[in-house]
């Protein structure tokens, strides 16, 4: 296992290399720089631009400029920002990313969830009127032209029924006086969540070798119920307190995306999961799950979702870079400024350091994440062996 | 005379297809006493199968029991809802499935897959307790209670098939049937496993029932027997009698057609034709299209197909034992 990861970390660093370097390439290719337009006004000296660019080291050869950048990068330096000299890309990153860490790690999760509640329902109830309806309408939902249909939404939720605000993350009005930049609370809200994810995930963990099943549902419950009380407490004494209207603000400005990139995010995890259940039910074992005396439940839960979960596992881990990157899409239409914005704004502006560093940001995101997925394949189904060979 | 566990009276099945329905069990009737082992052989698709998911009321959604009995213990289990019926698969009646390879779920450990059965009908066990009583089962079918931490695929077809019989076994069943139990099996194992079985029948005192298409497996395993064709039965008694003396002209070629090891060298018999349709009913005998000498009567269906009694306990169609 561990010459595994090691070999797969070589590897990655390898391709790492040939992405830093093909993006750098590319993003150069781009007609002009970030300078250009001093060119078009008439009151700078005509040796102002050439300085400019020498500041920068832009009128060193293309070749140079990469070995540099390389260089540098696996220094830990990365350039400043071309547009908001003197922040650099670190920065902007770290002023982005808890904002769209926030959002679409809660919108991967509840699809992904919903996705896979959906789809094993589906399969289970093959052949009755509901399904039909449903698989109707999560085909609908995956094929639907998603800017549309978010507009579409916003246009009914947030201005025709007034219910949720359109666009931003916050109301400004309310953050005048805040004593806080609202990273402070999005940190806040993000370490609260992962908080609450691993005590959850330990009291499933620890819960699982409880042979009685009331006992073990029991014991779940009353660690949710904990979990409740305890956030309750949480939110309403001290530090936390102060910073709850502020947390609100942001957590009712999440509602809105977080519904419709369900929406449109669901039905691919639901169809997927529905086709590869829909097989699995054939098996023997079910059969046998069947014969057991099991309850219908369990038999789908334990035995015919458990083993339909890796393709989707798969497809999950495809989309979950998101949590980094964002959506283009989704942040533009939200207007949610997060990575994805910055990234659009950078290629935009011709902004290469910022644009590079984000782009690689992700890049070494999605390399760990497709690891992840690999060692995790093993535990989802155990025919799989990682071999330290082949 | 030792109790009756379980019987079936007049149980018929048939499954709605497209084409029209399937009559896969007709008019099917058998006793199983306490401790007994009860054998039901025939060809393929003669509806040993449908038999045995009609006892436990598995067959698919299509699948209609349309009238007859089956009482466990004397308790009538047609026409139970669901929730009853979960209470007495595998308590009461448990299934040794044809095909242990993919009886097993691939992606749970083995031992964690029986723990699910006796936690479904004993949910007051410890943990201990069924990691015992698991160990205890696994040393009556010859295997190391290592197993239980396995998953399915680190196992042999012959292993998987004794865990196989050490999960029917979990939940002390009352009859446990045996559907074709070494059918992906080779020869060796397939007389591993039939000793294993045979050696937890008598040690136990189970209530056995042995299906199968050998018929010689048949005559090691079993007290008593049944001969299917085309979902009905046509002979009944005990497996000696069967053998020594068989009253169905069906029964007789089924013998003549499997080879012998001792005695003399015969020629092979087989039977002409095909089995019959069960799509359409057909009156008369299902057999006397195949029969080598079928009587007038016969030929013409005049006689409805019933079992009557021969010598006593031994009882075949009465088709057959018209003609002779």
């Amino acid at each position: 296992m561990a010459e595994y990861i090691i070999r797969r970390t070589l590897q990655m660093i390898v391709v790492f290399f040939i992405f830093l370097v093909s993006s750098y390439l590319l993003f150069n290719a781009i007609p002009g720089n970030a300078f250009s337009n001093l060119l078009l006004n008439p009151d700078l000296p005509p040796d102002a631009y050439e300085k400019v660019l020498a500041t920068y080291g832009l009128d060193k050869p293309i070749m140079e400029r990469v070995q540099l950048y390389v260089v540098n990068f696996f220094k830990g330096d990365f350039g400043y920002s071309y547009k908001y000299y003197p922040k650099t890309p670190i920065e902007l990153i770290a002023e982005r990313l808890p904002r769209t860490l926030m959002l679409f790690a809660i919108v991967n999760i509840v699809a992904f969830y919903t996705g896979f509640l959906v789809g094993k329902v589906l399969a289970w109830r093959r052949g009755s009127k509901s399904e039909t309806w449903i698989t109707v309408t999560s085909v609908f939902s995956y094929t639907v032209f998603y800017p549309w249909f978010a507009l579409m939404m916003l246009w009914f939720f947030g201005y025709k029924m007034g219910w949720f605000p359109i666009g931003k993350f916050l109301y400004p009005e309310k953050w005048y006086t805040a004593p806080w930049d609202s990273d402070v609370i999005f940190v806040l809200m993000i370490k609260f969540t992962a908080i609450i994810s691993i005590i959850q995930f330990i009291a499933y963990i620890m819960t699982r070798g409880i042979e009685s099943l009331s006992q073990r549902r029991n014991l779940r419950f009353a660690s949710l119920l904990t979990i409740a009380v305890g956030s309750y407490f949480f939110w309403n004494t001290g530090d936390a307190l102060t910073k709850k209207p502020y947390a609100a603000d942001i957590a009712y400005h999440m509602i809105l995306p977080v519904i419709v990139v369900t929406i449109v995010a669901f039905a691919g995890t639901a169809l997927l999961t529905r086709t590869t259940m829909v097989e699995v039910i054939k098996e023997d074992y079910i059969l046998t799950a069947r014969a057991k005396g099991l309850s219908q439940k369990r038999i789908r839960d334990r035995h015919a979702a458990r083993t339909a979960l890796l393709p989707v596992v798969t497809s999950f881990i495809f989309t979950i870079v998101t949590i980094i990157d964002g959506s283009v899409l989704t942040e533009t239409i939200f207007s949610w400024p997060g990575m994805g914005q910055l990234l659009l704004q950078s290629v935009l502006e011709e902004d290469i350091p910022v644009a590079m560093a984000t782009f690689s940001f992700v890049g070494v995101f999605a390399l760990i994440a497709h690891l992840v997925a690999d060692i995790s394949y093993s535990y989802l189904d155990p025919r799989i062996r990682i071999k330290s060979q082949g | 005379m030792s109790k009756e566990v379980l019987v079936v009276d007049g149980l018929n099945m048939h499954y709605e297809t497209l084409d029209g329905l399937v009559q896969a069990v007709k008019d099917v009737s058998f006793t199983l006493k306490q401790g007994e082992s009860f054998g039901l052989v025939g060809e393929s698709g003669c509806g040993k199968t449908s038999v045995a998911m009609s006892l436990l009321q598995l067959q698919p959604d299509n699948a209609k029991i349309s009238s007859g009995s089956i009482k466990l213990d004397g308790i009538e289990l047609v026409g139970m809802t669901e929730k009853e019926l979960r209470t007495v698969r595998w308590d009461g009646i448990s299934i040794v499935f044809q095909g242990a390879m993919n009886a097993w779920n691939p992606v749970a450990k083995i031992g964690e897959q029986i723990r699910e059965a006796i936690r479904e009908h004993r949910p007051d066990n410890s943990k201990d307790e069924n990691t015992e009583k698991i160990t205890e089962l696994f040393n009556i079918v010859g295997l190391d209670s290592s197993v239980m931490d396995r998953y399915p695929h680190e196992l042999s077809g012959g292993m998987k098939q004794r865990a196989m019989i050490a999960l029917a076994l979990s939940c002390d069943p009352k009859v446990v049937i045996a559907d074709e139990p070494t059918t992906a099996l080779d020869v060796v194992i397939q007389d591993q496993i039939l000793k294993e079985l045979k050696k937890v029948q008598e040690l136990l005192g189970l209530s056995l029932i042995y299906i199968s298409h050998d018929i010689a497996v048949i005559a090691e395993m079993t007290n008593n027997m049944a001969v299917m064709y085309a979902g009905s039965i046509v002979e009944l008694g005990p497996t000696k009698d069967v053998f020594s003396k068989p009253k169905h002209a069906y029964t007789r070629l089924l013998l003549e057609s499997t080879p012998s090891v001792v005695g003399e060298k015969k020629k092979l018999r087989s039977l002409d034709g095909e089995p019959p349709s069960l799509i359409d009913e057909k009156k008369g005998c299902s057999f006397s299209p195949r029969c080598p000498a079928p009587s007038k009567e016969c030929k013409n269906q005049e006689l409805e197909m019933k079992l009557i009694e021969v010598v006593k306990g031994h009882y075949a169609d009465q088709c057959c034992v018209e003609c002779g």
